[in-house]
């Protein structure tokens, strides 16, 4: 039984690893994908972070408000004069600046103690324009506070008087889970490799097998059925895995090409987070394999059974997203659902919680169980099949 | 040898108010000796398939059954299949493997070591003249090709009888003598017991020392060519096949739609 299995599980690696054309898209769109979008993320963080650090303002106008151009120094900040037709420059994204505009009467307004008006041009459609104007709103709360200050001062008020309460924010996160919130995205993408990577195998060695006709001629050797299909779901379990591993793999170079120091020290995956994933999900794959097995058993040609092999598909790319939108945090149930389970554990592992046993015993014995059920499904169903 | 008693299988079509029975096998036996190739002639949906699908343990059958040197197929399907090659109608080979992968993987799975399923796979490549063959992946292979591999593959454990369904479809008349060839050659040197089944006439004529004449489910003949020629008083095979293998109503309508045409 055992000897039989394994000449099929060896059959069955060598064809689906010599469909080279297959396991290169899959090698493309779940290895590949994976930095590609970390290095991405970083570019736009990167540009982000270069506009915080550059601590400039644009402003037109600004020889009518000595007063202002003082404030907005002692800041430490630089004044840029804004460039010629900076209207049209910001509609068209051309400008990526939002640009101050300083009234004439400026400092009169402010002598007289009458609050000179002046506009933060930025456009809902220029994105950098929109995410820079929070901060110069900041700075020109800043000068108001300031001046309100002054006058009070002058007035013989505490300035105290006009504070109700004073806000202090503290971030509770440490860094490692601060490092989390960029790594998150790093189990989806493993988690997609494992399925990509199970996928065409599962499917060419149950309704592929079918359609070329090979079926019938494989049950007519002495073999138990149930070697047949056991060593079939090795082969493609394997293969999940292999990409899965491969997907961690990348993810560590990936790391390196981060362009910003920030971001690096928020994203934290070595080789022991890596070794971690792949552990977390070896019984995954094997849950997956045997379902989408048992789902293209049934199915006569390849095509069709891609058409229900989405559902797999659809379910598993969907279920992290509970994780995102669930206001609730962590349930008892997300260890119950496979691949939940595995995206909240992994994201335990990115976090650097510790795993107790029982859960990983809990997602294990799911998956496990939901194995054997579909093996034995495709086992009871493979002579049908053959015929059909 | 291979015996079949009076084998009956009923198959069912759709589900609820619309199932259908069809009565697929109704009383087929027969005796294949060894040494002898015996012929399974019969029209189109006779049930020569189902009857060679529940000799390879395919298909229990509803009644009747099938012993291969005494053993019962239904019974004990994994003895039976190691004493049996059986070329089905499907044929399907993996097209990223070689012809020899492909013959060694089945000789593995009839339990032979490496070295002597490849030892195995040369002989057959010899005898089947496909040494070209065996090295290539079989993705593009001609549809002889594919037969010679096929048949290759269900010959790797030297089995004392074969059980070939339809062996010569979509074979060029090249391909069929060589076929033919083959199997006389494993009849006479190797004392092989052959079923083959077929709707083609001049294949039995040629080839069969054992006519079994299959219609509507049945057995309705058994004998040599000449046998059967003699007891129904036809100097000509075929017109003692329509004789046997179909009703007075049947040749009626055949011959009234053929006058139409």
């Amino acid at each position: 039984m055992m000897a039989a299995a394994w000449t099929v599980y060896l059959k069955e690696l060598v064809d689906a690893l010599r469909d080279r054309r297959t396991l290169l898209v899959v090698l493309l769109s779940s290895v590949a994908i994976g930095p590609a979008v970390l290095v991405l993320i970083s570019q736009l963080v990167a540009g982000i972070e270069k506009r915080a650090e550059a601590r400039e303002v644009v402003v037109h106008g600004i020889a009518h408000a000595p007063t202002l151009r003082n404030y907005l120094e002692r800041q430490t900040y630089i004044v840029r004069e804004a460039p010629a037709g900076y209207e049209q420059q910001i509609k068209d994204s051309k400008l990526g600046d939002p640009v101050l505009v300083v009234p004439a009467t400026f400092e009169a307004d402010l002598a007289r103690g009458q609050p000179p008006v002046v506009e933060l041009l930025a456009s809902a459609t220029n994105q950098r324009s929109q995410t820079g104007s929070g901060p110069v709103l900041r700075l020109l709360r800043g000068f108001n506070q300031e001046q309100a200050t002054l006058r009070l001062a002058v007035r013989g008020v505490s300035p105290a008087a006009l504070e109700a309460l004073r806000i202090e924010e503290r971030d509770l996160a440490d860094p490692a889970s601060r490092a989390a919130q960029l790594s998150a995205m790093v189990p989806f993408f493993v988690l997609m490799a494992v399925l990509y990577g199970a996928l065409n195998a599962a499917l060419d060695t149950t309704a592929g097998e079918r359609e070329r006709g090979s079926l019938e001629p494989l049950l007519m050797n002495p073999s138990p059925r149930l070697a047949l299909v056991l060593g079939k779901w090795g082969a493609v379990a394997s293969v999940g895995i292999l990409i899965a591993v491969l997907s961690c793999l990348s993810f560590l170079p990936g790391q390196w090409l981060l362009r910003s120091e920030a971001l690096s020290a928020m994203f934290r995956f070595g080789i022991g987070e890596a070794a971690a994933f792949v552990g977390l999900l070896l019984p995954l794959a094997g849950a997956l394999a045997a379902v989408l097995m048992a789902i293209a058993i049934r199915c006569k040609t390849f095509k069709e059974a891609q058409a229900n092999a989405t559902i797999v598909v659809l379910a598993v790319s969907m279920l992290p997203l509970v994780t995102i939108f669930n206001q609730e945090g962590q349930a008892p149930w997300h260890l119950w659902v496979p691949a939940l389970a595995q995206t909240t554990l992994m994201g335990r592992v990115l976090r650097g919680e510790a795993l107790p046993w029982t859960d990983v015993a809990l997602t294990v014995a799911v998956s496990a169980l939901l194995a054997a059920a579909a093996i034995a499904f495709v086992a009871r169903t493979l002579r049908t099949a053959a015929l059909k | 040898m291979i015996e079949v008693q009076e084998l009956r299988k009923r198959f069912t079509q759709g589900r609820g108010a619309k199932a259908r029975t069809v009565l697929a096998v109704d009383g087929v036996s027969f005796t294949a000796a060894d040494g002898r190739i015996t012929g399974l002639l019969g029209p189109n949906g006779a049930g020569k398939t189902t009857t060679l699908r529940i000799a390879a343990a395919l298909i229990t059958p509803d009644a009747g059954s099938v012993r291969v040197d005494g053993i019962d197929v239904a019974m004990q399907p994994n003895a039976a299949l190691a004493r049996m090659g059986v070329l089905s109608d499907a044929r399907g080979l993996y097209p990223r493997l070689t012809a020899r992968e492909n013959i060694v993987y089945y000789g593995r799975l009839h339990g032979m070591t490496r070295p002597a399923a490849a030892a195995r796979a040369e002989a057959l490549a010899r005898m089947l003249d496909m040494q070209p063959l065996l090295d290539r992946r079989t993705d593009g292979f001609s549809q002889g090709e594919r037969m010679k591999t096929a048949l290759a593959r269900a010959l790797v454990h030297d089995p004392a009888h074969i059980v070939l369904d339809e062996p010569t479809n979509g074979l060029d008349v090249l391909a069929t003598r060589s076929l033919r060839d083959t199997l006389r050659r494993l009849r006479d040197d190797q004392g092989k017991c052959i079923v083959f089944s077929t709707h083609i006439m001049q294949e039995v004529e040629r080839l069969c020392d054992h006519v079994v004449v299959v219609a509507h489910g049945r057995t309705v003949a058994v004998g040599s060519v000449a046998e059967l020629n003699a007891a129904s008083g036809q100097a000509d095979f075929e017109e003692t096949f329509v004789d046997l293998a179909f009703s007075a109503d049947e040749r009626r309508q055949t011959q009234a739609t053929g006058g139409a045409a």
